[in-house]
């Protein structure tokens, strides 16, 4: 049988425009590791692809770490991204599950509301959304983002755990009511471990989202003391214009990614589902 | 305690009738105590706000003050007369058409590449050109700052490889050129997303189709446009009108990280207006306005679009 491509000749194109890309891809990273390990005059004097000189500045990692906080601003990203997910996927969780087993009048319609919320721009919200947390003083408050981030993602969490949901057989819970146990003891005891896949899914691209996102966070948080990362970054990368320290940028760059990358590559086939199941509306 | 209480046998027999009996009632709680708290969330934080956004969008307000002078459709009427509005949905829509035909045209090739023509490394190459996605906006924006830097920057080491003279070419600094030198950081890190989407719409298509294909002797090129382009259309279409619209809500933030809008505002988009008016200028009613103006543009756009690529979708008997 044939296989692939049978012109030799695309064949070797293709493939090297398959390598080209992969290479854009992974060259500016690999040349964000090579830079954070680079002083100023490195910089200036040596084109952008040179070796780092010997010996390496590991001190660029330690200098970003403590004398720029990027030990707090990662410990901030790490808490407001755990705790709006978790916030978001129970939410998310115990709204779709209603959902989509116990229809009562206008759950439709409430479907249709959260999916349909989609459709919005969030930037629209932007504005009120601040002078909204300044009046809950909320604003340069950890918890206040935690909020917001939880409730951006109703929707896809609804969407995908609602079809979810219904695709688990219903004997289930009839046997679990049967065995006595109460609505919130199904619930919990049953259908969320069943659900655990599509938990897991949804966590990880809001995780991903979460960890990432920067214009909420720069809008609600004006305290350097409470900077996310990318906050962080952004504002780093505007005071470079008068005080260059590349080395470090690059350095605090990749304790951006670097987790985000752990993330991805355990799991990968996790995003690839989560990605198909948000898409298909 | 051998012998159980009557008191509580009568409580026990209590609960039981209440339970049989408002067993409805029970239902009902259970459905209010789950659906209830995420709905007030979904009330305070996305319903509100964006109600909020059309109201305020009828004030003139810098924000500080207590007292919002009411001025109807003002904002509205200063912002058509705003020479800069028109220009960032010009640049709005430029980048959703640069975005839409750049990602589309490379991510189908990369997603019939991978799947259709049976690479080696084809599971390597996926992982790869999906890295970008999972990578911040900002981190994207500053990588892509230091390829444009002048002094330092990539392109210019580069070009100057070929080059008696440095070349120190600031790539962000003209103000009839620049939207364009955006348009690459959109499109490298837009496609592993829709190209995963496509990978899994083109290995939803039924192998026998392909087969019979090849004992008709089909080339490549004649399969994809008889079989894997019609039948990956209606997620083509998701794609496209998906690219659209993160694009219409969403781009301002890459245009912010690179270059704020400037130079002299020529690369602002609607996004990026409305923050500097809002949280730069304090100017929140005409901020909210364009805020209004993104909502309607998107949603006519996206309604335009999904008219104009209304064809059949070919279903599988």
């Amino acid at each position: 049988m044939e296989t692939g491509i049978r012109n030799p000749v695309l064949k070797v194109v293709f493939y090297a425009i398959l390598l080209l890309w992969s290479v854009s891809v992974i060259y500016p990273l690999i040349w964000t590791v090579l830079d954070a390990l680079k002083d100023n005059e490195q910089f200036f004097l040596n084109a952008p692809w040179s070796l780092p000189r010997l010996p390496l500045l590991w001190d660029n990692f330690a200098y970003v770490w403590n004398h720029y906080h990027f030990d707090r601003y990662f410990v901030n990203s790490l808490v407001v991204t755990v705790g709006s997910t978790l916030l978001g996927l129970i939410l998310s969780a115990t709204t779709a599950y209603v959902l989509a087993r116990y229809p009562f009048r206008g759950s439709g319609l409430l479907y249709l509301l959260y999916i349909s919320s989609m459709m919005v721009p969030f930037i629209l919200a932007l504005i009120p959304l601040f002078f909204l947390m300044n009046s809950f003083h909320l604003i340069n408050k950890p918890i206040g983002l935690i909020l917001v981030y939880a409730s951006s993602q109703f929707a896809f969490g609804i969407f995908v755990l609602v079809g979810f949901f219904k695709s688990l057989p219903k004997e289930l819970e009839e046997s679990s009511v049967i065995d006595g146990a109460s609505h919130f003891g199904t619930f919990f005891r049953v259908m969320l471990p069943l659900s655990q896949p599509g938990l897991i899914t949804i966590a990880i691209v809001n995780v991903l989202n979460i960890w990432n996102e920067y214009i909420i966070g720069t809008i609600l948080i004006n305290d350097p003391q409470q900077y996310t990362l990318p906050v962080e970054i952004a504002v780093m990368q505007k005071e470079m214009q008068y005080r260059t320290e590349w080395g470090p940028l690059f350095a605090g760059l990749l304790f951006t990614i670097v987790p985000v990358l752990i993330v991805y590559i355990a799991f990968q086939r996790k995003i690839a589902s989560g990605i198909t199941a948000g898409a298909i509306k | 305690m051998g012998r159980r209480h009557p008191f509580s046998i009568f409580l026990q027999g209590a609960i039981l009738t209440m339970r049989t009996g408002t067993a409805k009632a029970q239902r009902y709680g259970f459905i209010a105590a789950f659906t209830l708290p995420a709905f007030a969330f979904f009330c305070i934080f996305t319903i509100y706000p964006v109600l909020q956004a059309l109201y305020y969008s009828l004030f003139d307000w810098s924000g500080m003050s207590e007292h919002k002078t009411f001025v109807g459709l003002d904002n509205f009427k200063a912002m058509f007369r705003d020479p800069i509005v028109w220009r960032s949905v010009g640049n709005d829509y430029f980048l959703v058409a640069g975005k839409v035909i750049g990602i589309m045209a490379l991510a189908t090739f990369f997603a019939v590449a991978l799947t259709r023509f049976r690479f080696k490394l084809s599971g390597f190459f996926r992982s790869i050109f999906f890295i970008p996605n999972v990578i911040s906006v900002v981190v994207i924006g500053v990588l892509w700052n230091f390829i444009y830097n002048p002094q330092i920057g990539f392109l210019n080491a580069f070009l100057s490889l070929f080059t008696k003279e440095k070349v120190d070419i600031a790539w962000l600094g003209f103000p009839a050129h620049t939207i364009w030198m955006l348009l690459p950081p959109a499109i490298w890190a837009g496609i592993g997303f829709y190209m995963i989407l496509i990978i899994a719409a083109i290995q939803n298509i039924p192998s026998s189709l392909y087969e019979a294909s090849d004992m008709e002797g089909a080339g490549q090129w004649s399969q994809f446009r008889s079989i894997t382009l019609p039948l990956v259309w209606e997620q083509v279409k998701v794609s496209i009108i998906h690219i659209t619209m993160t694009t219409l809500n969403g781009s301002f933030i890459i245009v912010w990280i690179m270059t704020e809008g400037g130079p002299d505002n020529s690369t602002q988009v609607m996004g990026s207006y409305m923050y500097q008016m809002a949280f730069r200028q304090f100017h929140f009613g005409f901020g909210a306005a364009i805020g209004v103006l993104i909502l309607v543009v998107s949603l006519i756009t996206t309604i335009v679009l999904q008219r104009l690529m209304r064809q059949e979708t070919i279903e599988l008997g």
